[in-house]
């Protein structure tokens, strides 16, 4: 893939981060944090939900332990993403620990539903990551930076994201053919909205989603 | 204000964890040769995550109170239609997003 093809399938991610990096920095700067710290945390941790997160925590004045654990939990469900990705990442030089650190929930939803050749693999998922993260730390900078001087009126872009996901849901079903998984993650899904704890819904939904795996093994092995 | 050791603390340990979180399957399977288990898991399992993840973007909606989620519905069932339709990934989640954009600001 050429870099303009890539730049253009990573163009939802960007209609997503930017404006979600902005808020970041908009909330960021409301705590009197010079703008800055919003590059080094955008840089460093490179989590949308873990960042506001840290935030909030800061606001509330949570020790630091506090804030490692909360992140811990909150991060837990980027071990599954990392699970689905063993084996393709196997093959690449060291510049996979790269890879690995930026795989938030819309790098692993573009980096799983391109298929790429052999070749130039490693490269072309680097630069989704690369291109998905300055999104975010552009987002987050020019929300802490001017944020406030922009008149434009973002309410509603966050759809973006989650429209990404449904296409990207289609394609990985069309794909795969996989029936019975397809329908028990939109029970899951479902019950997990209604039902489960706003801030825990992720990390739950997914380990649950693990179990019901590993339960019925054979039955969902033998019938793709 | 806040004192800058605390913010670099916070920070410095916060980017461990998370980098730790994406990291703690490679460092346990990288080494040896795939188990059928995590094979199984990475066939079944990415489908099922991005499945978790729509309704994991749906979860704040307030379905019970006015509008009861009426721009969300509207603006997934533009995503599904016309990818359906017109399997242009960009399109639609332009078009859905424009949608939900304009049902928000202007008319809910």
């Amino acid at each position: 893939m050429n870099f303009f093809a890539i730049v253009k399938v990573t163009i939802p991610v960007m209609m997503g981060y930017v404006p979600l990096g902005m808020a970041f920095g908009l909330l960021l700067a409301s705590l009197l944090i010079p703008w800055y710290y919003a590059f080094f945390m955008s840089v460093f941790i490179f989590a949308g939900s873990g960042q506001f997160l840290a935030l909030s925590l800061f606001a509330s004045q949570a020790t630091i332990l506090e804030i490692g654990i909360a992140s811990f939990l909150l991060n837990l469900r980027h071990t599954f993403y990392g699970l689905s990705m063993i084996s393709t990442f196997k093959e690449f030089t060291w510049r996979k620990h790269y890879l690995i650190f930026g795989l938030t929930d819309e790098t692993f939803a573009l980096l799983k539903t391109n298929e790429l050749s052999e070749t130039d693999r490693e490269k072309t998922y680097l630069i989704i990551t690369a291109l998905n993260q300055f999104y975010w730390i552009l987002g987050s900078v020019l929300g802490a930076v001017l944020g406030n001087v922009f008149p434009f009126d973002y309410k509603g872009i966050e759809f973006s994201l989650t429209a990404l996901f449904i296409v990207l849901s289609i394609d990985l079903y069309k794909k795969t053919k996989l029936h019975k998984p397809f329908l028990l993650a939109l029970v899951i899904g479902v019950f997990g909205m209604f039902a489960l704890p706003s801030d825990k819904m992720l990390i739950l939904s997914l380990s649950i989603a693990a179990a019901t795996l590993v339960l019925f093994k054979r039955a969902l092995e033998h019938n793709v | 204000m806040f004192e800058s050791s605390y913010l670099i603390g916070s920070i410095f340990v916060a980017a461990c964890v998370t980098y730790a979180t994406r990291a703690i399957p490679f460092a346990f399977f990288a080494k040896k040769k795939p188990s059928s288990l995590v094979k199984y898991f990475e066939i079944n399992m990415p489908l099922m995550i991005m499945v978790i993840l729509v309704f994991y973007a749906l979860k704040d909606v307030k379905w019970e109170v006015y509008p009861y989620g009426l721009a969300h519905i509207i603006a997934i069932a533009i995503t599904l239609l016309t990818y359906l339709r017109f399997n242009n990934a960009l399109l639609s989640i332009l078009l859905a997003t424009v949608a939900y954009m304009i049902s928000v600001q202007k008319i809910f």
